[in-house]
């Protein structure tokens, strides 16, 4: 450990104009106790140690000479005449470069030895350029890639020979093994997340300024921070005294723009997971949300310098393939052509780039912001196939009926604009989901090995029973009057519920067969008829009676609202005659349902579907309806001067809308068809006759149904009679 | 560019300022930096704002890491018409006062409430008046 000792005597004055104060010996000094005995001299393999010490010192001899020549032909000297002070620094033995694993100068291919800047950062990130590695940041000097990716992707390096020995002075701690393609956690001086002690900051930044070299240390105690997947912490980046106007993006700013060589070789998820860490924060909590500001000049010369470095880098870098063969084939193209996109985005935000100008606010602010894409595209695209796998669906019109309606409504509505030749519509990107094959899986209880038999272990698919219940019907004598209504009243709405699935399975016939095979559609329509006529049965009661006796049933049904808009909505399905059987119940029992929809007023919607049917029936079931409607007797006895039944269908909307549609229709029908029989006439006129009398006996008909009746214009025969 | 069009995604809301209400109905303004398929979010810069009448109150918070079912809504700051408020910023000791004070008459409101409410006849609880809610 004699080079140890020299380090320690070598004077650090020589640098004091290259930074400021003298502050920065007396942390050093501390950082070198702590290293030696403090929480950095934890060495419990000293002899590891002690032989890669020995190593380095006979490769030492040779790697000055290398040094001393290579400097001269730096020509990517940005940072002014440090050639000069090559010699100077290198009898110094300065340890500017402990930082730098001598493992990473190895391993890393750079053009031959570079004198890094004292207190720079561990370049290992830019390892194509030798520029790159000479911008250091205060905190980039925490960071330490790891070792052995490099080392193992990378031919070797000429060590570096005086650095190296006092690298391995100064890391006590022994290299970990490592695996070769992913790495492992690096080596620690000090546990993760100690916040460091000293930061000689000025240090850093006076150096990337300032041409001269500086013998300063860096920052020591977290000098091997993990690589990736770890940002830095908090600690850390506060800590880093950033003095106004010294903040490093803009010292990256200074580097003239040069592009950074393509890292081929260069371990992909290395760059990805570093992009993050290259720029410092604010510190503190300075304007939150204004961009920080870049205080030195020329922030204008791009965006903050790692950035398009980062960018350029990452999209040279091997594209991460996530896996997306689950996802639908078109799905995927767009997923690949975002990330193209994307791609072409970042390269143009270096310099001149007009595609993004559309999105300049957006991208100014991105630009500016430099803590953008801390989440990665990889990540975004995780997040995302997760999302498209919920949506995965057999059925999707089973399973997401509403969004699947709305976008085929949107699709209708924009078709026909196109129609209308508004010009081209515009794009509206659809989401493919990926159709997948539903997987049965059966389930299969859980079995330990080497036990006797199963055991029933309960689980979500396998639930124990708990309670014994027993279901115990209820004998007819002892329920009450209440209790037998109630029980009435539930058993419609249990009826009404299975037909209303049977109705929406009719409906959706048409869809399947659109879907389904040449083979398959007539027993669809087999399984539809039956439906069909389930769902009559269950209307009007299942007796098989070859007359329904007892409107009962139907009446139950349509004094609940959901019933009437369910018989609303068979009735389009529904043969004539079953059709027309319905409005024959309807119209006699309408006083009653008059008086039991007082509260929903739901009637209505039966309006439309009675009117369309109205069309197809014959004069004779016109007639037989208005008679039921308005309770005439059958034969043209004296009509009674008040006719209840008449009367509250006049006084009811429905009731009203539903005379005067009939009572059209058999104009209509009569008008067309000359040659009636008279007695159909006669009826004809007979309700035309009580039509007119009732005009005057209703006392406040409902002001709809007034103007209703004012308006309807009976033809003269019907007039003539009154 | 449109990730999924016709879906609710937050990836498109990445590193742009959001407004987050929560559960516990804080007020939260930061920078999404990122999400997972729980909706939970990381917010960077993030300022808890708290509002009283009038006025309102930031404090600085740093880092927020949200659990995703905690989260009642959030929204897209637009930073143009940010500072285009009638409510006027004021200081945190300002807005911690005057929120202790709201928060001081709602129970002093509540109590009396509830005086009354149990003081009248025929209406006993095993509450006392004025006691912990």
């Amino acid at each position: 450990m004699f080079r140890y000792e020299s380090l320690e005597d070598c004077p650090l004055d020589e640098d004091e104009d290259a930074f400021q104060g003298l502050g920065e010996e007396d942390e050093e000094i501390d950082q070198f106790n702590d290293d030696t005995f403090g929480s950095g001299a934890v060495d419990d393999d000293w002899q590891e140690a002690h032989e890669r010490l020995a190593e380095l010192e006979e490769k030492l001899p040779v790697a000055v000479n290398e040094q001393t020549g290579n400097g001269e032909r730096d020509e990517m000297d940005l940072l002014g005449d440090h050639e000069e002070n090559l010699a100077e620094r290198l009898s110094k033995m300065v340890i500017e470069n402990e930082l730098e694993d001598p493992a990473i100068m190895r391993a890393v291919q750079t053009r031959p030895v570079l004198q890094p800047q004292p207190g720079s950062l561990n370049s290992s990130i830019w390892d194509g350029s030798e520029v790159l590695r000479r911008i250091r940041g205060p905190l980039l000097a925490q960071e330490m890639p790891t070792v052995s990716v490099l080392e193992y992707a990378l031919p070797q390096r000429p060590p570096q020979g005086p650095e190296d020995d006092r690298d391995l002075s100064e890391r006590a701690l022994p290299r970990r093994s490592t695996s070769p393609i992913i790495g492992s956690p690096p080596v620690r001086a000090v546990p993760i997340g100690t916040p460091p002690k000293q930061m000689a900051v000025p240090s850093f930044t006076q150096q990337i300024l300032c041409p001269k070299p500086v013998h300063v240390r860096p920052p020591m105690p977290p000098r091997y921070p993990a690589p990736y997947g770890e940002r830095m912490s908090p600690n850390q980046l506060c800590s880093v005294p950033l003095q106004p106007g010294r903040m490093s993006p803009s010292q990256f700013a200074r580097v003239p723009g040069f592009v950074g060589s393509p890292l081929a070789a260069m371990n992909p998820k290395l760059l990805q997971g570093r992009v993050g860490q290259m720029l410092p924060p604010a510190p503190g909590f300075r304007a939150f949300f204004s961009a920080p500001p870049s205080a030195t000049p020329p922030p204008q010369q791009h965006p903050p310098g790692p950035g398009p470095h980062l960018q350029n880098l990452r999209s040279q870098a091997p594209v991460f393939r996530p896996d997306t063969t689950h996802l639908h084939p078109q799905h995927r193209r767009l997923l690949y052509q975002r990330q193209q996109q994307n791609r072409n985005q970042h390269r143009n935000l270096n310099g001149a780039g007009d595609r993004g100008s559309h999105r300049s606010s957006h991208q100014d602010h991105l630009r500016k912001d430099p803590y953008a894409n801390l989440m990665l595209q990889r990540e975004k695209d995780w997040v995302s196939k997760i999302q498209m796998m919920q949506l995965q669906s057999t059925d999707p019109y089973l399973d997401d009926f509403y969004y699947q309606n709305y976008f085929e409504k949107l699709e209708k509505l924009s078709a026909a604009e196109e129609i209308q030749g508004d010009g081209p519509k515009k794009e509206r990107t659809k989401l493919i989901t990926p159709q997948v094959a539903k997987l049965e899986h059966a389930y299969k209880p859980v079995q330990f090995e080497g036990s006797l038999g199963k055991l029933t272990v309960s689980s979500v698919n396998n639930p124990r029973k708990m309670i014994d219940a027993v279901v115990t019907s209820r004998s007819e004598d002892d329920e009450t009057k209440e209790k037998q209504v109630r029980d009435k009243r539930r058993k419609t709405l249990v009826i009404i519920e299975k037909t209303y699935s049977l109705l929406l399975d009719v409906e959706d016939y048409e869809r399947r067969y659109l879907l389904c095979l040449e083979e398959e559609r007539p027993a669809l329509m087999d399984e539809r008829k039956h439906k069909i006529c389930s769902m009559y049965d269950n209307l009007r009661g299942k007796l098989p009676g070859q007359e329904r006796p007892s409107d009962d049933h139907f009446v139950q049904i349509m004094c609940i609202r959901k019933g009437k808009r369910m018989v609303a909505r068979i009735l389009p399905f529904l043969s004539t005659e079953q059709a027309a059987d319905i409005l024959m119940t309807t119209a006699r029992n309408l006083p009653f349902l008059i008086k039991k929809d007082a509260q929903d007023e739901v009637l209505p919607c039966l309006l439309s579907p009675f009117s369309l049917l109205l069309y197809h029936l014959p004069s004779v079931t016109i007639t037989s309806l208005l008679q039921q409607l308005m309770n005439l007797p059958q034969s043209a006895a004296t009509p009674a001067p008040s006719n209840p039944h008449l009367t509250a269908v006049l006084q009811n909307k429905f009731g009203l809308s539903l005379l005067l549609i009939l009572l059209s229709r058999g104009e209509d029908l009569q008008s067309s068809d000359p040659a009636t029989e008279s007695t159909q006439n006669n009826q004809w006129s007979d309700g035309g006759d009580v039509h007119g009398n009732t005009r005057t006996s209703t006392n406040s008909p409902s002001s709809p149904g007034q103007a209703n009746l004012y308006t309807y214009k009976p033809s003269v025969p019907l007039f003539s009679l009154c | 560019m449109n990730y999924m069009p016709g879906t609710a995604s937050l990836i498109e809301d990445i590193d742009k300022k959001h407004l987050v209400l929560l559960r516990d109905g804080r007020t939260l303004i930061g920078f999404l930096r990122s999400i997972d398929q729980f909706a939970n979010l990381v917010l960077h810069q993030t300022v808890e704002r708290i509002h009283v009448g009038k006025k309102y109150g930031d404090i600085p918070r740093g880092i927020f890491v949200v659990r995703g079912e905690n989260v009642v809504l959030l929204g897209e700051i637009d930073l143009e018409k940010e500072s285009d408020t009638p409510l006027q910023q004021v200081s945190i000791e300002e807005i911690l006062e005057e929120q202790r004070v709201e928060q001081q008459t709602k129970l002093e409101a509540e109590d009396r409430k509830r005086y009354i409410h149990y003081s009248r006849d025929g209406c006993r609880g095993s509450r006392k008046p004025g006691g912990a809610p």
